[in-house]
């Protein structure tokens, strides 16, 4: 049976330091591994990439290595470690009578996600804890059930915050005065913002503009994820949106990240150049929707992520829902290494599901 | 104003309570006029309806990118139509419509409300029918057309006879037409079916419904390696239609494909069938891209969950091919989306036999002749397959569908002697 035990130096993975052959070496080394593990230990797994004839080629470059579709964790309960070695399972937000992803972490994929993560996101905040304010209210937080992929996000997050604060009133309108205490309290620090794309917009950025007000957040650094989706639907491009969160806030250092509840920890995050990069842990492909043939930079197609994390279920390589386009590697004008993509949107009619899956009207 | 519920032929124009009607977008007719005054089956006036909806959409350009609009339209001519009544109709029998017909149309197959309307009208009744709340380019052309002839001054007559209405789910709504409906045509499946049937109907209400169905398509290899290549070519033409045509998720696309014949001789057919098929699916077929991610989702399942699956092989996304190993116990389970094809390797067709029920409803053959096969269903004694049509016809609607004679089910024969 193979060796289900990670190797430890994956974490000390020189993060956004890799040249590409480097990275790929490893990076093909520990997805044969993956995909033997999950070969001997999952079942359907096994099943799956055996009866599609993934099999048959053997893995030679990253773009071999078997996919699952990410919305078959909506459908098969798929795991790769006995009933009793899992300590939590995640779920993703399922729109109204849909399944939601439901994913299976022993251990070792859940002290790995909080590594890499770490990892990650430390390269952009920096080392320290900072002060979060969040840009939510209270009651997402602590309910687990309604909003859980708000939950975990800002459950994951509060790990780089030392003194955590709610930007928001249960009725998801901002508190200024908390907002202004909180201020007064970090005056000259750092302070790490952290809320869903459409949330800090709609319900900060759109409601201090209606108010006719402005916070002075000049030292914040807003990390926000969740997708576009409901953003592109209103014309709101990226640019505009970091412009109006700087001229109501004052923060100036945004960074978007990409990822999905099925490969926590592994995200893509957006450099001060405005590309998303993919860290060490995980790469990026983009394939055509009629073949899923490895499409090259610049042509849009259904985006793939690689995790090196998902050791307790088989979600080492899936295809995401979303579209997207690769735009170099390893020549962002930022000077980290790796793949930088763009994001265009979600597949139309797909099912809504994941993080983008917040307030519905 | 009489009362709804036995209206009498004089008086027969039905009222609408304000909720009903306000719950209601009217797509075509006049509410106010609507009524339930019969006349005969096959009336000439109906018959000069259809065929002028027939002309309007031919003339239309927009529809010439729309093959089941065009499919339609080609049904609805006046020839086809009188070659339908001389097959079907028994002569010297009177037939009158039953009154109103509330039809519920599907929203897989977005043509069907036009052969329902057909159907209904040409029995005899007023029809009104509800289309699917999507909007779809073949409703929006056909209903076009329909109004358009409906307001030449000689098609008034069908005026009062039919209404054309799409409303959001509306339990009240259905619980309306329903209530003072002579006959109901459901199309939708098992679900849509049991909805309706919780709605309280006349005593003498008749109901003519779709439930799922199942269909599967037979080859003879030995007759695909004969074909000369013109000959392959429309083979593939044909599976392309009854595959492809609907997103294969019409009642009569077929999902199974059972080969019968020896393995070796299957394997060869297999590989000169296939290849030329994906050719022309290549050239054709423009699924969007959330359908084929669903397709291989699907493919994904089948793979972890059914045993009886050997492998899929897969020609890019345009088609799979899931091998059984066996057929079994419950082969009417295996269904594909946008080209996914079940195979099987039969010895005989009387293989199939054990596993056909009630569920089974078009067989598409190609390499047989039709006496081996109407033996082959007369000989079994099949609860189910109500169509055994060649290869490429798995889609023509017709006045004989799911082993209804709907015309004749939605009239009532008036015994003179």
């Amino acid at each position: 049976m193979p060796d289900s035990t990670y190797r430890p130096d994956v974490t000390a993975w020189p993060n956004f330091g890799w040249e590409r052959a480097a990275k790929d070496a490893a990076l093909l080394a520990e997805m044969r591994r993956l995909t033997n593990w999950h070969r001997s230990a999952c079942p359907p797994y096994r099943a799956i990439i055996e009866k599609l004839g993934f099999a048959d080629a053997g893995i030679e470059r990253l773009e071999d290595v078997p996919f699952l579709p990410v919305r078959l964790f909506k459908h098969l309960t798929l795991r790769s470690v006995p009933e009793d070695a899992i300590v939590k399972t995640m779920t993703s937000s399922g729109t109204s009578g849909q399944n939601p992803s439901r994913i299976y972490l022993d251990k070792v994929t859940a002290g790995l996600q909080v590594k890499v993560l770490a990892r990650i996101v430390t390269e952009f905040i920096g080392p320290k804890r900072l002060p979060m304010l969040v840009v939510d209210c209270k009651a997402t937080a602590s309910d687990r059930y309604r909003f859980s992929a708000r939950a975990a996000g800002i459950l994951g997050f509060s790990m780089f915050g030392s003194d955590i604060e709610y930007a928001l009133d249960d009725d998801m309108s901002p508190n200024m005065s908390r907002i202004q205490a909180f201020l007064e309290k970090h005056a000259g620090t750092d302070i790490l913002v952290f809320g869903f794309t459409l949330i800090v917009w709609r319900n900060l950025v759109l409601a201090l503009e209606e108010a006719g007000e402005t916070v002075g957040l000049q030292t914040g650094i807003l990390v926000h994820g969740g997708g576009w989706k409901q953003l592109l639907a209103q014309a709101v491009m990226p640019e505009e949106y970091r412009a109006r969160i700087a001229r109501a806030t004052g923060i100036t250092r945004i960074h978007n990240y990409y990822g999905m509840v099925e490969q926590t920890g592994s995200i893509l995050m957006e450099c001060e150049a405005g590309r998303l990069h993919a860290p060490a842990w995980s790469d990026v492909l983009i394939r055509a929707p009629v073949d899923f043939s490895p499409l090259p930079a610049g042509q849009p197609g259904l985006i793939q992520l690689l995790s090196v994390i998902p050791h307790s279920y088989p979600g080492h390589a899936l295809l995401s829902e979303d579209i997207g386009e690769m735009i170099g590697v390893d020549d962002c004008p930022c000077g980290r290494m790796g793949k930088t993509v763009k994001i265009h949107g979600r597949l139309e009619q797909a099912e809504i599901r994941g993080c983008s899956d917040t307030l519905t009207d | 104003m009489g009362a709804l519920s036995k209206p009498k032929s004089e008086d027969a124009v039905t009222l609408l309570p304000i909720d009903i009607e306000k719950a209601m977008q009217v797509l075509a007719g006049d509410p106010s006029r609507l009524n339930n005054r019969p006349v005969v089956a096959w009336d000439s006036e109906r018959v000069a309806f259809l065929s002028a909806v027939s002309k309007a959409i031919l003339a239309d350009p927009d529809a010439r990118k729309l093959p089941d609009a065009v499919t339609f339209a080609y049904w609805a001519r006046k020839g086809n139509l009188a070659a339908i009544e001389t097959r079907t109709r028994v002569a010297g029998r009177v037939s009158m419509g039953l009154g109103l017909v509330f039809h519920v149309s599907p929203s897989n197959a977005p043509v069907n409300f036009a052969f329902s309307m057909a159907f209904g009208l040409l029995a005899g009744n007023s029809c009104v029918i509800r289309l699917p709340s999507a909007e779809t380019a073949t409703a929006t052309i056909i209903v076009r057309a329909v109004r358009h002839v409906l307001a030449q001054p000689e098609h008034e007559g069908i005026r009062g006879a039919l209404l054309l209405v799409r409303y959001a789910r509306d339990d009240e709504v259905n619980r309306f037409w329903t209530g003072i409906a002579d006959g109901r045509v459901v199309w939708g499946g098992d679900e849509t079916v049991r909805q309706f049937r919780r709605y309280p109907a006349p005593p003498r209400a008749r109901e003519v419904s779709f439930a799922d169905r199942y269909s599967l398509c037979t080859l003879r290899p030995i007759a695909v390696l004969e074909l000369d290549d013109a000959g392959l070519k429309a083979l593939c033409s044909g599976l392309y239609n009854d595959i492809y045509l609907m997103d294969q998720a019409a009642c009569s696309s077929p999902q199974l494909v059972a080969w019968v014949g020896d393995a070796e001789t299957v394997g060869r057919a297999q590989d000169r069938l296939w290849p030329a098929l994906v050719s022309q699916v290549k050239e054709r077929y423009d699924a969007p891209p959330i359908r084929l991610m669903d397709k291989f989702v699907r493919a994904c399942e089948s793979a972890a969950t059914n045993a009886a699956v050997h492998h899929i092989q897969r020609h890019g996304n345009l088609l799979y091919r899931v091998a059984l190993e066996t057929l079994g116990p419950n082969p009417e389970r295996c269904r594909g989306i946008a080209g996914t094809v079940h195979e099987v390797v039969l010895t005989s067709l009387d293989d199939l036999a054990p596993f056909i029920n009630e569920i089974y409803q078009t067989l598409t053959y190609f390499g047989y002749g039709r006496e081996e096969l109407t033996t082959f269903v007369q000989r079994h004694g099949l609860r189910g397959i109500d169509r055994i049509v060649p290869v490429g016809r798995a889609l023509d609607m017709d006045v004989i569908w799911d082993g209804y004679e709907i015309v004749t089910g939605l009239s009532r024969t008036v015994d003179i002697r």
